[in-house]
């Protein structure tokens, strides 16, 4: 079964408390959406949990392996895969280069034959299929997350990090994201999905985790997670009825948060 | 794919057959041909390094130098003996002695082979085993270098590479009586007693054996680089030079990669400058200025930096014409003296291409030949019927067979 457990994790840049002791446990092939609004630390909770940024404080742990001391790549091997808010796909190489690079870095002994195939599968599922031998930068935006997408399920981990996955994305190209993240999940991985896209979200989710100012302020089903005072009131504003849905703009503390 | 793979053949076979006949037609530009060749080998690695990497180092030149350097010290002060000197640092391996001649007592050999037994043999390293030498110590340099500064990120090793390449050339300038100095290191020729092939003797001084011998290297360079790209090392260097972030994120070793890069074109360069410290047989620290250094890079981006043939082409065809705008030029009354001029004309034509084609003037033509019908079956693929995403997501095999 899938384990992850973050215990009182946090990280400093310079005089700034970007995450600020954060714990939460995820078992099985959960699917955990985590929110909150601009500056909440969800990026830099990413980073930490992939192994880009190292925490100040606290340990991680996947699978009973502590791994907030591992590099990226080994973090990537013990099964934990993500992709970045903004698309970070291979410009200047092929769509099948790029769904390579994954599954042979997982399997050293392998050659690159065997997953040209499996590639293809995946670049099917994707709708790309047919954009196989374009470089990477002939794609939209839209097909470059999708062809992140692609990368992780040639990676195959156990769990799996979306950053903002609906953001920019035509509603046909996000159909195909959605159905994506259950079917994948169906097959047994867990996700951490952070988006702004408040509908989807609350939808999609079975576990909300919801951050503020560094800290996790809420972690719970998003029916409950939709009634939390405190995310009402840190997240979204006291005044909102309904604050999983979207606004233009929350007041909060006379300043002003993009929602 | 099939036309491709035959197109790709007869031009590796065109290629090769027209630089194996190339003395034959220009029997009289045999030393231009033979440094075109060095240029082509250090031009592709760098470009292997710096278009295939992302990794911008300045000491190539350094690496050439080390390797040329390492074959003409061993040459001037490494000899194997059957008998002891007892004049010379010597350490006994067997029946056989290492000898190196210090340069504190650079005669003592001399000296010493009046009072050694009659028949004692006093051997030098054949150049083979001197290049392999250099290109060893070219690797260790590498090896280190990378392993220093590869961790960090790439304006780093741009810095560091400079510093280490002057340091390196300052240290050659410096230490006269071991490496010449300025006034350069003699080197034997790659064969010091001739060579008779099919019949037919060249002497130590003729330039058609060396070319061969360079073009022998190129060849295998070239064929070793494209293996490397070809494979996986090559699919994770462009991961690393496109987002090392992304590569690492997605299991991708970066450092490691990125130190294996750095060494193996060391290596390469170190092994282009043994043969050419053979070939040219005096060898000075300016072979190591950025000013060489800014040459190879130049010849890679004009040719294309993310093309090994179009670096190498580029480097060949540039290395000719700078040799032939060597003669002045004189319009009317007006003369123009091409020896400075030319470079002139180099720096221009590196700034149009760097301006206009920022993929080179080879690389563009090579890529038209090579991804020829990309677009059209793009195309051909989108008019189909749109997939739709499939009720099952593939699921990886966790067991692959080795």
């Amino acid at each position: 079964m899938i384990k992850l457990d973050v215990n009182h994790v946090s990280k400093n840049f310079g005089g700034l408390l970007a995450v600020n002791r954060v714990s939460f446990q995820v078992r099985g092939p959960e699917l955990i959406g985590l929110i909150g609004p601009n500056g909440a630390g969800k990026t830099t909770l990413t980073n930490l949990l992939s192994g880009a940024l190292k925490p100040t404080n606290g340990t991680i742990y996947m699978n009973e392996q502590r791994i907030d001391v591992l590099p990226p790549y080994k973090i990537a091997a013990v099964g934990l895969g993500r992709t970045f808010q903004v698309t970070r796909a291979f410009r200047r190489m092929t769509v099948m280069e790029n769904l390579l690079v994954p599954a042979l870095a997982m399997h050293p002994a392998a050659r690159q034959r065997q997953f040209v195939e499996k590639a293809k599968e995946v670049a099917e599922f994707l709708t790309i299929d047919h954009l196989l031998n374009e470089y990477a930068r002939a794609l939209s935006g839209g097909q470059q997350k999708l062809l992140e997408l692609g990368r992780l399920l040639m990676l195959d981990p156990d769990f799996i990090i979306l950053d903002e996955p609906f953001a920019g994305v035509h509603p046909k190209l996000m159909e195909i994201i959605y159905e994506y993240i259950i079917q994948t999940n169906k097959n047994g991985k867990a996700f951490i999905i952070i988006s702004h896209d408040m509908e989807t979200i609350f939808t999609l989710s079975q576990r909300l985790l919801v951050m503020a100012f560094g800290e996790l302020i809420a972690d719970g089903p998003p029916a409950e997670v939709r009634k939390d005072p405190a995310v009402i009131e840190a997240y979204l504003g006291s005044d909102s009825d309904k604050p999983w849905e979207p606004k233009r703009r929350a007041k909060r503390n006379g300043s002003k948060i993009e929602s | 794919m099939r036309n491709m793979k035959l197109l790709k053949t007869l031009t590796w076979v065109v290629g090769t057959g027209f630089l194996i006949i190339l003395p034959f037609l220009i029997p009289t530009r045999m030393h231009v041909a033979v440094i075109a060749l060095y240029y082509a080998i250090l031009a592709s690695s760098w470009a292997l390094l710096a278009g295939y990497g992302g990794q911008f180092s300045f000491a190539h030149m350094a690496f050439a130098g080390l390797g040329a350097y390492t074959a003409g010290l061993i040459g001037k002060f490494i000899r194997f003996t059957t008998a002891p000197t007892g004049l010379c640092t010597e350490f006994s391996m067997g029946d056989w002695w290492l000898v190196v001649q210090d340069a504190g007592s650079p005669t003592c050999l001399e000296t010493a082979k009046a009072a050694m037994p009659v028949g004692a043999l006093i051997v030098k390293l054949p150049a083979w085993l001197d290049i392999t030498m250099g290109i060893i110590v070219g690797g260790l340099f590498g090896l280190l270098i990378g392993a220093l500064v590869l961790r960090l990120r790439r304006t780093y090793l741009a810095l560091f590479t400079i510093a280490f390449a002057e340091i390196l050339r300052t240290v050659i300038n410096a230490e006269r009586d071991i490496t010449g100095g300025p006034g350069g290191l003699k080197v034997d020729p790659l064969f010091p007693n001739g060579l008779t092939i099919f019949g037919r003797t060249f002497e130590a001084a003729d330039k058609l054996p060396s070319y061969y011998v360079m073009l022998v290297l190129f060849l295998a360079v070239l064929a070793l680089m494209y293996w490397l790209v070809g494979s996986r090392f090559g699919l994770f260097i462009r991961s690393i030079r496109e987002d090392e972030e992304a590569a690492a994120s997605l299991g991708v070793n970066v450092v490691r990669y990125k130190i294996l890069l750095f060494t193996i074109t060391a290596m390469i360069a170190a092994a282009a400058g043994g043969v050419y410290a053979h070939f040219v047989r005096v060898i000075a620290p300016n072979m190591m200025v950025i000013k060489e250094m800014s040459v190879v890079i130049a010849m890679a981006v004009i040719g294309g930096m993310e093309s090994l043939l179009g670096a190498a082409i580029g480097a060949i065809i540039i290395e000719f014409a700078l040799e032939q705008l060597r003669s002045d030029i004189t319009i009317g009354s007006f003369s123009i003296n091409m020896t400075d001029w030319r470079l002139v004309v180099f720096g221009a034509l590196l700034m149009i291409t760097l301006r206009f084609w920022g993929n080179g003037l080879i690389f563009p033509i090579i890529q038209r030949i090579t991804r020829r019908g990309v677009a059209e079956e793009t195309v051909a693929k989108r008019v189909q019927p749109a997939s739709t995403p499939t009720a099952e997501a593939p699921v990886m095999e966790q067991e692959v067979e080795a």
